[in-house]
């Protein structure tokens, strides 16, 4: 694993080495003490968040940092700290929302759930691959992927309707998620309204990049 | 054959001809595909193969240094062999309706003529009359040279039945020596675009900085021309920076003189010479242009020092000037990254 430090005065930010972009080497960007720019296509992001800024479409997997005397000492956060969705919420917040997620291991193959399937729980993408499909039978095409940690999928199951599922989730390779329920995870937002506006903004621009044509971005 | 490609949001279906590039059968059915130079060397097209095989048709492309993982490929170098599908780890989107689809075409070479000691400017003729917007480029493959090589149209007009290039002189570059080493009026050369997002438009509504080193001056004159035929030098500031090694590398001063005419109050231009001072007598001979020693962006920089309120700026010419440029424009003018317009070339 190759990770970036960066230096603002005293303190000390560590993030992934390489941009979520192209996998161009972020050490030859620009860092203003906050920002971090990548050289390539000027992606980028608050260095203390790892939240997106500008043009950048994904967020950067940023690390915790403890400086004891000459050594620096740096954590991965989990899934859910990582992605887009619930980055910069209130602490206590996040936590309750870490406490109903369920770590699951699929193996090659398996899947998620089906076009139709009621969608009571949403996915945090740990590691491995997930692909879409929609239609039905043998008439199906495709319809995204996710391979990022910290991604979310299966988000109707925020939605208060809770529409069923328009699409087929399957790992194309042994995949680690997070499973949580959408219902509690929206009871847990409504209690902190202020970090329950952030999520459903997040989730709507979200919503818009995968639905949305290029105009009406 | 049939191409399919799997982006973040959404697959997309094309085919494409025997020998066509798949960037350029995918651009020319209106599916936006990422991609920034068009001819190997910047590496934003790469995407995954799934299924299928495919040529490469420049296995030595610079662009491939982005290659990472086993099975990613560069879109622009490469051509399918039947069916195939591919995986680009993008958002990708539909071209917006008014945008110029780019094509395939063929043109014949006219009026070659040498603008400066290793500056050539040609025109190509056109059967068929395009569109392209101001600051746009074509990918040019010439008779004899393998590939393709990106050049911006100097003109600006719709409907255009004639494209105006600009090349310098590069020793063991192909179009190069095709364009350098023997009379090439005449000649036929394929094209295909246009390309590049490093565009203006009049409804732009900002102050605009062209910073340009070399030939790069090419797109910034596209966009002089049409900001000029639009009025918009009444309005809007115009600060145009120009880096050449001397006085005699210069060129189209003449031109830049003639829109500073028409624009005297809005409309600056300063011509940064690298490897010299200033000439006496350069100020005389083009009174309406200024002349700095310097760098093209240190020369920007000393004179853009609080004026970069409400900016669009446009950069290009050679790699490490369009990158200091960047700095300067993203860590001292605090410019915003969607402010910041260019085509990366390598």
């Amino acid at each position: 694993m190759k990770v970036l430090v960066a230096r603002s005065g005293d303190e000390y930010f560590a993030c992934q080495a390489v941009c979520p972009h192209q996998d161009v080497a972020l050490c030859e960007g620009l860092f203003d003490g906050t920002v971090l720019t990548c050289h390539q296509h000027l992606w980028q992001w608050d260095i203390r968040s790892g939240a997106p800024r500008g043009l950048a479409e994904a967020p950067l997997e940023c690390y915790t940092v403890e400086v004891d005397g000459d050594s620096i000492y740096i954590a991965s956060p989990g899934a859910l700290y990582v992605g887009e969705l619930f980055s910069g919420i209130a602490e206590k917040t996040l936590a309750e929302i870490n406490a109903l997620a369920r770590r699951e291991e699929f193996t090659q193959g398996g899947t998620l759930y089906n076009v139709g399937d009621p969608a009571e729980d949403f996915f945090v993408l740990e590691s491995g691959r997930v692909e879409f499909l929609i239609g039905r039978d043998d008439r199906t095409s495709p319809a995204g992927f996710m391979l990022r940690k910290g991604e979310v999928f299966g988000w109707a199951a925020l939605l208060d309707s809770q529409p069923s599922r328009i699409a087929k989730a399957t790992c194309l390779e042994h995949s680690t998620l997070l499973r949580i329920n959408g219902r509690e995870a929206l009871k847990v937002l409504e209690s902190d309204p202020a970090s329950g506006y952030v999520v459903m903004r997040r989730l709507s621009s979200l919503i818009a990049r995968y639905l949305a044509s290029s105009g009406a971005r | 054959m049939k191409i399919q490609v799997n982006a973040k949001n959404r697959a997309y279906q094309f085919t494409a001809e025997g020998g066509q590039r798949i960037l350029y059968a995918g651009l020319a059915t209106g599916i936006k595909l990422p991609y920034e130079c068009g001819s190997g060397t910047c590496g934003t097209c790469k995407a995954r193969l799934v299924g299928g095989r495919i040529d490469d048709t420049w296995p030595e492309a610079p662009g491939r240094k982005y290659l990472k993982q086993p099975g990613e490929f560069l879109m622009c170098q490469s051509v399918a062999c039947g069916d195939c599908s591919l995986e680009v780890p993008n958002f990708v989107y539909n071209m917006d309706p008014g945008a110029c689809v780019p094509a395939i075409c063929r043109g014949t070479v006219a009026r070659p003529r040498l603008l400066a000691r290793d500056v050539m400017a040609f025109s190509v003729e056109l059967p068929v009359a395009r569109d392209f917007d101001a600051g746009q480029f074509m990918v040019m493959r010439v008779p004899g040279v393998a590939g393709y090589r990106g050049y911006s149209m100097v003109n600006f007009e719709r409907s255009a039945k004639k494209l105006d290039f600009v090349v310098k002189k590069k020793s063991g570059g192909g179009v190069s020596d095709w364009l350098f080493n023997g009379n090439v009026d005449g000649e036929q050369v394929e094209l295909f675009g246009p390309l590049g997002s490093a565009t203006f438009f009049p409804n732009l509504t900002r102050n605009i900085l062209c910073i340009a080193g070399g030939s790069g001056i090419a797109g910034m004159m596209s966009i002089l021309e049409r900001a000029c035929q639009e009025h918009y030098f009444d309005q809007y500031h115009g600060y145009v920076f120009f880096g050449v090694r001397s006085m005699k590398d210069a060129f189209y001063l003449e031109e830049l003189s003639r829109y500073r005419s028409v624009f005297p109050q809005k409309l600056h231009v300063n011509v940064a010479l690298s490897d010299e001072d200033v000439p006496a007598g350069a100020a005389q001979r083009y009174p309406q242009l200024a002349f700095d020693a310097g760098l093209v962006h240190e020369v920007a920089a000393r004179h853009m020092k609080g004026r970069y309120q409400n900016i669009r700026a446009y950069l290009a010419g050679p790699p490490p000037a369009v990158d200091a440029a960047i700095r300067v424009l993203l860590l001292e003018a605090r410019l915003t990254t969607d402010n910041i317009r260019y085509d990366k070339f390598s």
